[in-house]
């Protein structure tokens, strides 16, 4: 922790209209689609993997696997951690352009930082930046 | 890519120098977005959450709010 809080600010500057945006979530808060596998949360090594969720996904469809937190509201209503319905009224309202085509789940709990901080969080960078092409994300913890 | 952290839990978000980060006071771990099924809370929290990409930039730093209904 202490090293990463020693590197540079990663500031990316956002460019162009919010109106016009296409904007990504991406969570913390291990959530996944019912008909994905759920994450590992018998290996106290945490688990470091994540799911990729798409853009139409049905909200109804959504659900946590977290065991670090209380998620009985997000059980309910997966927008408290996971806002994808009120990105699509924003779009609705014109104030963002687009909802992404592709977002992700992870669980935030692992014991293997450095893993999380080298391997897991560039692959999502990649895989969001190469499926969605988003111009901002909106990233939740858990 | 731009991002925008939404948190919960400000003193362990500022350990990791987040680009722009937003910290809606007072909500509890669990509910980054608010309470369930209030929409126009969420949608407030989100709108000043994505506000915050064009804002002047602060980064490193979190940027708070209270929500009375929250």
């Amino acid at each position: 922790m202490a090293a990463i809080s020693r590197r540079c600010v990663p500031f990316t500057p956002f460019e162009g209209e919010l109106g016009a945006a296409t904007v990504a979530l991406v969570t913390a808060g291990g959530v996944h689609c019912r008909d994905q596998p759920p994450f590992n949360i018998a290996d106290d090594l945490g688990d470091e993997t994540f799911r990729v969720i798409p853009g139409d996904v049905d909200a109804a469809e959504l659900m946590v696997t977290h065991h670090h937190y209380d998620h009985a509201d997000a059980d309910r209503d997966i927008n408290v951690q996971f806002p994808i319905e009120r990105l699509r009224e924003l779009v609705a309202e014109k104030l963002i352009g687009a909802v992404a085509a592709a977002h992700v789940g992870f669980m935030g709990y692992t014991m293997q930082l450095r893993k999380m901080y080298e391997e897991t969080a560039p692959a999502i960078a990649d895989h969001i930046d190469r499926h969605a092409r988003p111009d901002a994300v909106v990233l939740t913890g858990g | 890519m731009s991002t925008v952290l939404i948190t919960v839990s400000p003193e362990a978000s500022r350990q990791m120098r987040p680009p722009r980060a937003f910290h809606p006071r007072g909500f509890k771990v669990g509910n980054a977005l608010g309470r369930p099924f209030m929409r126009e809370l969420q949608r407030r929290v989100l709108l000043d959450a994505l506000g915050l990409l064009t804002a002047p930039p602060r980064p490193g730093e979190i940027v708070e709010r209270e929500y009375p209904e929250g």
